[in-house]
Order: C-alpha cells, then sequence, then structure tokens
C-alpha cells in the first residue's frame, strides 16, 4: 500500500525527495491510469503530491523568457497571453477540457511519451528544463533531458522546476497534430514549425516532429541548411530537405496507426509548410 | 395539431439528467461478494488441467464441477459453455468464476489459478476456418449456418450476360461501447435465485439461466435494471454472465455482483460480424442488371451465439431497396477462434447495406451513368417480388424521400461540382430494414402477450417485457397508450420489467417492439377504453396476431415474405478530403425516414442522429484488429469512438406512410439508422479522391495505401 | 494510511478519514451517496465521471483525494437545486438530449461548466467545452441545442 504525501512548502518537497524514493505527481492524468489498480490506483512506490504548491505554478515573464512552472495545468497554459502560440495551440489540442484542467506541462514533459503533445514546441522553442533539488538547480536543454520512451535525465531527487521558454519573435509559425479522431485523441504525428525570415531571408529555422520517434525528431543540420537561404532559393531544395528527414523519421506501428502512413504524412505536412512559406517569388 | 408524433418529453428525461436514476451500480442489495471471470489465455487448446490455489477463507472458485444441471447456454443453440469443459475456443473464454470480498484478493487468486493447455493451431481467419485449419470446430464444415435463396433464373441470365462485373466489400469489427458496462447482480431470496441486470432480454436470462440450475421457469427471478445502453450488446451477452452468476449465487446461497471494468468489457464481450460480401452482376447490353448473384461470409467467432439469424438478415436484405430479376444469395457464418461475434444494431443489415450500395455506386461508375438514376431503375415498389419470393406489401415511398434528401442537401449542384479536384463528395445510401423477427418467427417463436391493468385510480399500468435502454420504449409505450385511451400520459405506468410480473411479449431486438408490442399496447388499450369503468379495476390481456395478408413463410426452404413490413432510409454524407494526411472531414448529414408514423418525432429523430454516428463510426473510426486471437485496441483510448467534433450537424426528415397493422400506422426505427451511413460515407470519400474502396473502416491509413 | 481529508460538497462542508490514494470517483459514489457520479471507463476517456472542482470541470476518475483538499467540489446533487441546473435539466428534456441516460450527468456537469463562463456560447463552443464528454447514443447534436437553448433561457 503506498503512503502520500501533501509537502507544505517546496522546500519541504525537496527534502521529501532527497529522502525518499518518491513518484511525483501532478494532475495525475497519465499516473493514475498508468498506475490503475483493482480497487483504485496501485503505485509501485510511495507518491508526492505538488500540484498546490504556489511556488511550482506560476506562469511569468523574466526578461525575454517566459517561466512555465511545472505544475501549471495545461488550461492554464492555454489560456495565458503571454504563452507562444505554437505552444498554446498544441496544448489546447490535448486530450479534453477536463483533462486539461487537471494535467499539467509538466507531468506531460517527465511522462516522456513520445506522443507527448506538448514537447515538440517546446524544442522548437528551444525550451530549457529546470531541475531542482536540495543540492541546486540544473538546467537543461531538451536534447540533453529526454533520453528516450518514459525516460528522462531527472534524477530521483529531482524535480522538474519550471520550463524556461524564450520569447523570439517569430513571423511563420506551424503546428498541425493528427490525432485518432478530431478530439480527445492520441497523436499519430504532428509537425511544430516555426521561421524567422527578414528582407526575404531564413534567419531562423526550426522544425520538431511528434511521436514519430522514441524522442522528438529535431535536426538543426538539416535546418542549419536553410538558415540564411534565401526565401526563393528555397524551393530547389525541398525535395532534398524532404529526402534528409525522411532518414530521420523512424516511427512505428502500433495499435493507432502505422509507420508508413506517420512518415508520409510527416513528409507532406513539412512540404506543405516549405511549400507555403517558402517558394513564392517574393 | 398535436397528433401522435408531436414529440413529448420523455418521461425519465429529468430523472436522468438531475441523476436520479439507479443504475445497476448504483443499487443498494445490502451484503454482497464480487465475482470476476477466470478467462482463457488461449484461442484455441484443450485443458489438460486446472491448478487451484488454497483460499482464504470467504473466498470461492465456481467452476463446470458447480453447475447443477446443464454446462450450456441455452440461446439459439446451446454450443457456449458456462465454463470451459475441455476445450477454450478464444481469448477470454470463460473457465471459472473467482467469488469473495475483497477485489484486490479475487485478483490475486485469479494470477494463481494455473491452468496447463495443450496448444491447438487455430483459425483467426475465414479462410483458414473453410480450410478446417487444426481440424473442424464446428459441425462438418465449420459453418454456422449456410443458407442459399433463389429468385427467378440467375444461372440462365449470367450465361447470357453481355457484362459480368464482380467486387468483393469488407467490413470490420464494432464493438457496442455502451457507455454502462455489463453488469449483474444475483441475489438468494425466497429460496432462489434472483437477477437484476443491464438488460435488453430478461426473459432470455431466464431462459438461459433454468436449465444451467436445473430449475423450472419460476424457479429464478430476473428482474431489468435501467440500461445505460445496449445496442445489441446485450441481448445475449448478459447470458454468459448470468449463467456463471447463478451457478454461484446457488451453490453459496449469497449476494453476489459481476460488474466489468471498460477494458474487460471492450475485450471480452461479443461484436458485430465482419463480414466478406462479394457480388457478382450480370448486365445486359444496354448495362441493364439482369442478375446478382451475392455471395456472404460472415465471422461468427468463437461461438454460435446468433450467428445464423444476423446471416439471414445478411442475406435476406443482399440486394437492399432493389427488385432485380434474378437473385442468388448465398450466406456462411463460420466459425473462428475470435471473440464471439453476435447481435449489434442493424444484425447483418449493416453489413449488406455497405456491400450493395457500394457495388451498385460502383455499378453506376461503370456503366456511366449518375449512382442515384441509376439506382431508381431498381427501387422496388409495391408488389415487388423479394429475393425469398415474397411480396412488398406496402407503398415503397423512395422516390419521395430521395427528392426531399436531395433538396435538404442540395445534392444536384454538389454532385455536379465536388470530386477529386476540389477534395470534396457527396455520397447517397438507401436502404431498408425488415421489421421485427423473420418469417413467423413471431408467432412460432416468440408469440408475445402483454396486458394493460386499468387501477381503481384509473391510471393505468403496462406489462411489456420490452425494456427501456435509451431508444424511449418507456415514453412511446406510455404515448400509445395514453392516446388510444385519450388519458393523460402522466396517467400510464409503465411497469419493470420482472419475469415475475410482466408477461413474455419478447425480446427487445430486432426493431420489433413498435412495430409488435407497441401494436399490442395499443390493441389492449382499445379495447380497455371500451370497457373503461371509472373507479373499477380492469385487466386486458393481448396476444400477438399474425398479419393476415402475408405470403406465408417456409423457414426450411427461406422462402416467403421474411418480414411483414419494412422502414425505408436515405442518408445522404458530405465530406471533405485532407490530401496533406488523407484525413476525412464529415462536413453536413441529411437523414429522411420512412417509418410508417413515427410515435414520437424527437424519439425517432434521436434514434437517427445516434444511430447515423455509431454507423459513421463504424466506417471510419473504430478500428478494431485481432491479432493471434488477441484484440489490439483494448482500451476507450485506442478503440475510438466520435466525439461531439468528429461528426457534422445532421438535419432530418420524414416521409409518413401508415402501416395498417401496427399502434398509429408506425414501424421500427432502432436499427434501420445503422444501415445506411457507412456506404453513403464511402461514396463521398470515393468522390472526393477519385478512387475506389472496398472496405470499412476507411482509416486515413487505408486510404492513403490506396493511393499509391 | 488514512488521513483527514477537509473539502467542500455541493456547497456544505465535508470531512473525511480515508486513504488519500483513493479516487475522488470513489469516494463520490460509495461513501458520500453521489451515485449521478458514473464510472464509464476508469481512464478518462469518457467524461461519465465530470465533477466540478473549484468551477472547472476534471475526470472524478483520475483524481486521488488527497489533492482535494480545501477545494470545491459540485456534482449533479447539488447543480440540479440551482436555478441554472434546473434550467439545463428542462433543456435537456425539450430538446431530446436524454436517451439513455448514462452520459447525461456528466453532459449536465459540463453544461453547467460551460454556463459558468459564457453567457451565450456559440455551438461550436459547446461542441469544444463537451469533446472530453462521450455519448454513444444521440450523436451529440441534441444535446448541443440543449445546452444553446439552456443558455438562451438563462439572459432574460
Amino acid at each position: 500500500m503506498s503512503v502520500s504525501y501533501r509537502p507544505e512548502s517546496l522546500d519541504e518537497l525537496l527534502s521529501l525527495m532527497s529522502e525518499k524514493d518518491l513518484i511525483p505527481f501532478a494532475g495525475g492524468t497519465d499516473l493514475m491510469v498508468q498506475n490503475a489498480g483493482v480497487d483504485g490506483p496501485d503505485f509501485s512506490k510511495d507518491v508526492v503530491f505538488l500540484a498546490h504548491l504556489k511556488e511550482l505554478k506560476e506562469i511569468k515573464r523574466e526578461g525575454n523568457n517566459l517561466i512555465i512552472g511545472s505544475a501549471a495545468t495545461l488550461s492554464d497554459i492555454e489560456n495565458h497571453d503571454d504563452v507562444p502560440e505554437l505552444l498554446k495551440k498544441a496544448v489546447s489540442e490535448i486530450a479534453a477540457p477536463a483533462l486539461r484542467n487537471r494535467g499539467t506541462m509538466g507531468g506531460n514533459i517527465c511522462n516522456a511519451s513520445p506522443a507527448g503533445d506538448s514537447i515538440p514546441p517546446l524544442y522548437v522553442l528551444d525550451a530549457s528544463f529546470r531541475l531542482l533539488s536540495c543540492k541546486g538547480e540544473r538546467v537543461l536543454k531538451a536534447e540533453g533531458f529526454f533520453k528516450g520512451p518514459g525516460k528522462t535525465d531527472r534524477q530521483k531527487d529531482e524535480i522538474l522546476k519550471d520550463v524556461i521558454v524564450p520569447l523570439k519573435e517569430w513571423n511563420i509559425r506551424k503546428y498541425r497534430k493528427v490525432g485518432t479522431r478530431a478530439a480527445n485523441a492520441l497523436t499519430k504525428c504532428s509537425i511544430t514549425a516555426a521561421a524567422k525570415t527578414k528582407n526575404g531571408i531564413i534567419d531562423d529555422l526550426s522544425i520538431a516532429f511528434g511521436a514519430v520517434g522514441p524522442v522528438i525528431i529535431r535536426d538543426k543540420n538539416i535546418e542549419n541548411k536553410l538558415i540564411g537561404l534565401s526565401v526563393h532559393d528555397v524551393k530547389g531544395k525541398i525535395d532534398s530537405i524532404i529526402s534528409d528527414y525522411s532518414t530521420v523519421i523512424v516511427p512505428i506501428d502500433d495499435q493507432r496507426s502505422t509507420a508508413v502512413y506517420r512518415k508520409k504524412v510527416c513528409l507532406n505536412l513539412l512540404r506543405e509548410f516549405l511549400k507555403e512559406h517558402f517558394s513564392r517569388e517574393m | 395539431m398535436n397528433t401522435i408524433s408531436t414529440p413529448v418529453r420523455r418521461l425519465d428525461a429529468v430523472e436522468k439528467t438531475a441523476g436520479f436514476t439507479k443504475y445497476i451500480a448504483d443499487m443498494d442489495f445490502g451484503d454482497f461478494l464480487y465475482g470476476k471471470l477466470f478467462r482463457s489465455t488461449r484461442a484455441r487448446a484443450r485443458i489438460c488441467t486446472v491448478k487451484k490455489p488454497s483460499l482464504p477463507d470467504g473466498y470461492y472458485i465456481i467452476d463446470k464441477n458447480d453447475v447443477p444441471g446443464e454446462n450450456a447456454i441455452h440461446m439459439i443453440n446451446s454450443d457456449w459453455p458456462v465454463f470451459a469443459d475441455e476445450f477454450v475456443r478464444f481469448i477470454g473464454d470463460s473457465i471459472a468464476l473467482v467469488v469473495g470480498p475483497d477485489k484486490k484478493i479475487i485478483s490475486k487468486i485469479l494470477s494463481e489459478i494455473e491452468v496447463e493447455y495443450e496448444d491447438i493451431p487455430a483459425v483467426y481467419t475465414i479462410d483458414d476456418s473453410l480450410a478446417l485449419k487444426g481440424g473442424v470446430l464446428h459441425g462438418k464444415d465449420n459453418c454456422y449456418g449456410d443458407y442459399t435463396t433463389v429468385k427467378g433464373d440467375p444461372e440462365s441470365a449470367f450465361s447470357e450476360a453481355a457484362q459480368i462485373y464482380e467486387n468483393t466489400y469488407e467490413t470490420g469489427l464494432q464493438e457496442h461501447i455502451y457507455m454502462e458496462t455489463q453488469g449483474v447482480v444475483g441475489l438468494w431470496q425466497d429460496g432462489k435465485v434472483n437477477i437484476h441486470g443491464s438488460l435488453q432480454c430478461p426473459f432470455y436470462v431466464r431462459h438461459s439461466v433454468t436449465p444451467v440450475l436445473g430449475v423450472e421457469e419460476d424457479g429464478v427471478r430476473i428482474i431489468q435494471a435501467p440500461t445505460g445502453g445496449a445496442f445489441g450488446g446485450k441481448e445475449h451477452y448478459p447470458d454468459i454472465l448470468t449463467t456463471a452468476l447463478a451457478v454461484a449465487v446457488n451453490k453459496l446461497k449469497k449476494n453476489i455482483k459481476i460488474f466489468y471494468e471498460r477494458e474487460e468489457d471492450i475485450v471480452n464481450t461479443v461484436k458485430r460480424h465482419p463480414s466478406r460480401i462479394k457480388i457478382r452482376t450480370a448486365l445486359d447490353i444496354d448495362g441493364n442488371i439482369t442478375a446478382m448473384d451475392v455471395d456472404s461470409i460472415i465471422d461468427g467467432g468463437a461461438y454460435e451465439s446468433c450467428s445464423c439469424i444476423v446471416l439471414q438478415r445478411v442475406v435476406f436484405h443482399a440486394t437492399g431497396v432493389y427488385d432485380i430479376p434474378n437473385v442468388k444469395c448465398r450466406g456462411r457464418a463460420v466459425v473462428t477462434n475470435n471473440v464471439p461475434s453476435d447481435a449489434f444494431r442493424g444484425f447483418g443489415a449493416p453489413q449488406a447495406s455497405f456491400a450493395i450500395e457500394s457495388h451498385m455506386n460502383h455499378l453506376a461508375e461503370k456503366t456511366g451513368v449518375g449512382s442515384l438514376d441509376f439506382k431508381a431503375r431498381y427501387f422496388q415498389k409495391k408488389g415487388s417480388v423479394t429475393n425469398t419470393n415474397g411480396e412488398i406489401h406496402e407503398e415503397v415511398k423512395l422516390k419521395e424521400m430521395v427528392a426531399k434528401a436531395k433538396a435538404m442537401s442540395d445534392y444536384d449542384r454538389k454532385v455536379k461540382e465536388y470530386g477529386k479536384s476540389s477534395s470534396k463528395g457527396i455520397g447517397f445510401s438507401l436502404f431498408n430494414h425488415g421489421g421485427a423477427f423473420t418469417g413467423n418467427g413471431e408467432k412460432e417463436i416468440i408469440n408475445a402477450r402483454i396486458k394493460v391493468r386499468k387501477l381503481k385510480d384509473n391510471r393505468v399500468e403496462i406489462y411489456v417485457s420490452n425494456v427501456e435502454m435509451g431508444q424511449g420504449l418507456l415514453t412511446t409505450f406510455s404515448k400509445i397508450a395514453a392516446h388510444t385511451l385519450e388519458i393523460p400520459i402522466e396517467n400510464i405506468i409503465f411497469m419493470q420489467q420482472d419475469t415475475e410480473l410482466v408477461p413474455d411479449s419478447g425480446p427487445t431486438v430486432a426493431s420489433r417492439s413498435i412495430l409488435i408490442v407497441g401494436t399490442l399496447v395499443g390493441k389492449a388499450s382499445a379495447k380497455l377504453k371500451k370497457q373503461w369503468v371509472d373507479g373499477e379495476e380492469i385487466t386486458v390481456w393481448q396476444e400477438y396476431e399474425a398479419p393476415k395478408d402475408v405470403i406465408p413463410w417456409n423457414q426450411e426452404t427461406l422462402q416467403g415474405d421474411a418480414y411483414p413490413a419494412y422502414s425505408w432510409g436515405v442518408n445522404v454524407v458530405e465530406v471533405e478530403f485532407d490530401k496533406i494526411t488523407c484525413e476525412i472531414k464529415i462536413i453536413g448529414a441529411w437523414n429522411v425516414y420512412d417509418v410508417g408514423v413515427p410515435i414520437d418525432r424527437l424519439v425517432v429523430e434521436g434514434q437517427i442522429e445516434g444511430g447515423l454516428v455509431q454507423g459513421l463510426g463504424w466506417a471510419y473510426l473504430e478500428k478494431m484488429e485481432i491479432r493471434e486471437g488477441r484484440i489490439q485496441q483494448r482500451t476507450m483510448a485506442d478503440y475510438v469512438i466520435p466525439t461531439s467534433l468528429d461528426v457534422p450537424v445532421m438535419e432530418n426528415d420524414f416521409v409518413l406512410n401508415p402501416y395498417e397493422e401496427s399502434a398509429f400506422g408506425a414501424k421500427g426505427a432502432g436499427e434501420i439508422v445503422h444501415n445506411g451511413g457507412a456506404p453513403a460515407f464511402l461514396e463521398a470519400v470515393q468522390m472526393s479522391t477519385g478512387t475506389q474502396f472496398n472496405s470499412i473502416p476507411l482509416t486515413p491509413e487505408k486510404i492513403m495505401e490506396s493511393l499509391k | 494510511m488514512k488521513q483527514k481529508i477537509n473539502f467542500t460538497l455541493n456547497g456544505k462542508s465535508v470531512s473525511v478519514e480515508t486513504d488519500p490514494l483513493k479516487r475522488l470517483i470513489d469516494l463520490l459514489r460509495d461513501d458520500l451517496s453521489m451515485i449521478s457520479v458514473k464510472e464509464g471507463c476508469g481512464e478518462g476517456e469518457c467524461g461519465a465521471c465530470s465533477v466540478l472542482l473549484n468551477n472547472e470541470i476534471v475526470n472524478s476518475c483520475l483524481i486521488p483525494v488527497g489533492t482535494i483538499i480545501g477545494a470545491s467540489i459540485e456534482t449533479v446533487e447539488g447543480i440540479r437545486e440551482s436555478e441554472s441546473g434546473k434550467r439545463i435539466i428542462d433543456a435537456f428534456a425539450v430538446e431530446g438530449a436524454v436517451q439513455c441516460g448514462y452520459c447525461t450527468p456528466g453532459m449536465m456537469v459540463g453544461a453547467e461548466w460551460i454556463l459558468r463562463k459564457y453567457d451565450k456560447p456559440t455551438p461550436d463552443e459547446i461542441r469544444v467545452a463537451l469533446s472530453g464528454n462521450l455519448c454513444r447514443c444521440t450523436g451529440y447534436d441534441m444535446i448541443i441545442n440543449a445546452v444553446e437553448t439552456a443558455a438562451k433561457r438563462g439572459l432574460k
């Protein structure tokens, strides 16, 4: 029988985390399903509730960054004016209202499902993940944080305190999730893309694909092939870019969809994005 | 002017919305134990040994050795055992029932029961079944049923054909996903087993439980609890639970509850029959149909349940609403080691309708004619001979229905404008559904009886065995009585379906409730009105009378009038195709129905809309795959049904066509509403993609594959 | 391991001694007789277990009671007593939005949630708001109509 803890403060939480091996429990919308037992939930370890801690729920600007507390609910994020559009859109399509009112981005992140929908925008926006323990804090980029399906670099005594999202000026944005149905759906694949163009030159470009690999697929090498190009030079490169992404998108067959479909749709979405924004004469 | 069709507030709407209605899981039965089934993990095997763990006090394992009567569930046949004897035939087959007070300990016991199996090569496909893989499973040829009907002379017509066109159509599994999962409670009361449950057919449960206990009809009592959706999934399936439950309650003399969790329900309960229907058509030199040969095979799964009756529907609806001069229809229901298939709204007609409508669309395309114009040449009429050499006795209003649907949906403009270049499509399906039990089944098998009882305070009670399961029966039966008696509907009391209280008016299935039993309620009410005396108690019984002007049915030869009357429907579905993701968005749906006279417009429209959405779900969202006998989509996260954002706004209308033999001219509506969504959807998708499809579920993955 | 959990239920203070990991749906149904809260799936997919938690719609099958300390929980048992609740019940009856009734209490919670947020919700807004409440009987149109009707009647 698992014990649950409800610390009164962030310090108390960190103390508990350093003393015991606990499951951090925010909204619980994944944990309660994964640990469903015969007569209520059946957790393998003890649990610590943290969604009530004010320090973890804040969403605030700090200079050119937006700091999103790990226990801010998906609804909080969906409705907050300062949250970047790409992240807002992705979050607004997760599950359904009742789940968004409880589920947190921290939970979505630490659950690290390859189909976690808040994660690709965080890759694209170059977000950083702040881990906190009694020993101090570590800030990791996405590539350093996500290790594989269900695996992150969070250590046993650490909690995810917040996510630091740079507030860049993108003038081109795209997010599309392809789910098993129109709402309340698990993701088959998704594209998140952002670009900044200035005077017809691609200043910055960031593209991520969700649910088509063990972690989110983002390849800066391929992006760099387009950064610095003039917008109408992209047209001639579209096929080779598609081909490049084709080698890094590695989906699987499962009960929701097929590898063939997921890959083709990702590449179609990418082509549509590139054609729409970059292949017109200026 | 208020007619019978004028909507009233459903009599149970307020209590249901306000949360007062108690379903089986909400009811307090005092002390009880939980029961959970121990199941086979093999699709096909011989049970060599079963090793039971030692049990703590108060826990029991009930199995075949505890059955006092027959270890066989009497449905149409009795091949499905209460507890597996020597063989198991599907993953999930019941082997034992573990009973006790704590769910966690029951779970532990379940995990400790050890079964030694000897695997036998299992049959997962229709072809493997017909090839008798692993040795014959059923009868001589693995067919639960093999029926053939012939009208005219198809053989000659085919030999003289200028062209022959053949295609095969396939439909997949469908799970009911009633919002309330299976639940039954057994009580030891008055020296016998009493069962309360979420059921469609209390008397079916009594019929299956009594031989298992070895008692007479009055040896058990079955009581209906308000039912949170059924769609055929609670027609026979509760027999599996109630027989095991009855054995346990009978042995232990304790109250026991069996409630299914959702995953257990999805993975172990009966499904819609998958189908493979090959249609071969002979055309003359002018492109007219001279003959059809329809060969249908359905996968009945591991036990027969009602596969033969479903098969009959598949065969009798094989050419849909079309009068084809020469027709041969053959149907087979085969056994496999997949989860058993059984009743699901439409009961074979959706499968047949999908095939014939798709085929007619393909023929139209092949002969260069618009699909509606092509189909209209063959519409059945009053007097048309059916495939079983019966007759359509009623006026057929298809032309009027088509005209209405076209106007509502702006069809003529859209069918010209839409197509591959616009990625939009519009599809049109026509279909019918024979009401009630086939042929003479209503008389020979059911012979329904009902009673109405006027109380001294002038309120009137209705006693029927048909249940309210969301289709509005409580309200519509009350309306029939109230309008006939010319008393306020508030004075009608719809009695609970308790086998000790109500007569057997037959099961709540086959679109028979209004058509057959509602008619009896109307007749009894009319009689009561004549005999009415204020302040006196009067009881009137009414027994089923077969309609007079029918061509007699021969169940051996399957000839004659298969059904006394048909309901008719037309669905129009509009879609948009997304080339990037191959997803389909359904942007409009229009429905026109002839259900005789709707007893309540709003009630029937509710059926129309719910039925269409369920039919569309089957067509493109509800994918259920079985691999090596194991269902792959096991939760509501993976077996997806439509949400509020997956469905279009729907528009409905009726064409009145009163049926003389029924109360107020009403015919059935409960199932026909599922017959048209899939073929209309398919035609629309074909138009929007410029590609032909022949199977459902038509997922984006399948569309993408076909477009390569 | 039992703990004292204090919260308000339909406006009244409640104090229970229970395992904080117990699901809210089980506490409501088994210990507090709130049978309007239905279990349809146990995995947060169907919305039949919907309740309001601090005015927001949530799935009670996914909430351990240890996380609702001090919160306000509302179920249909409470909502039905209010003017808004009565309007919703009436609208559902008039629009044909109730068939088997199993999803309906959850829909009522959803309706109340939307009407507290919007005076005049559009059909699209209603559909999005109810996208986590599944119905197998109605095809949704009549439920959407019912919420619209309840909203209109509440504007007087």
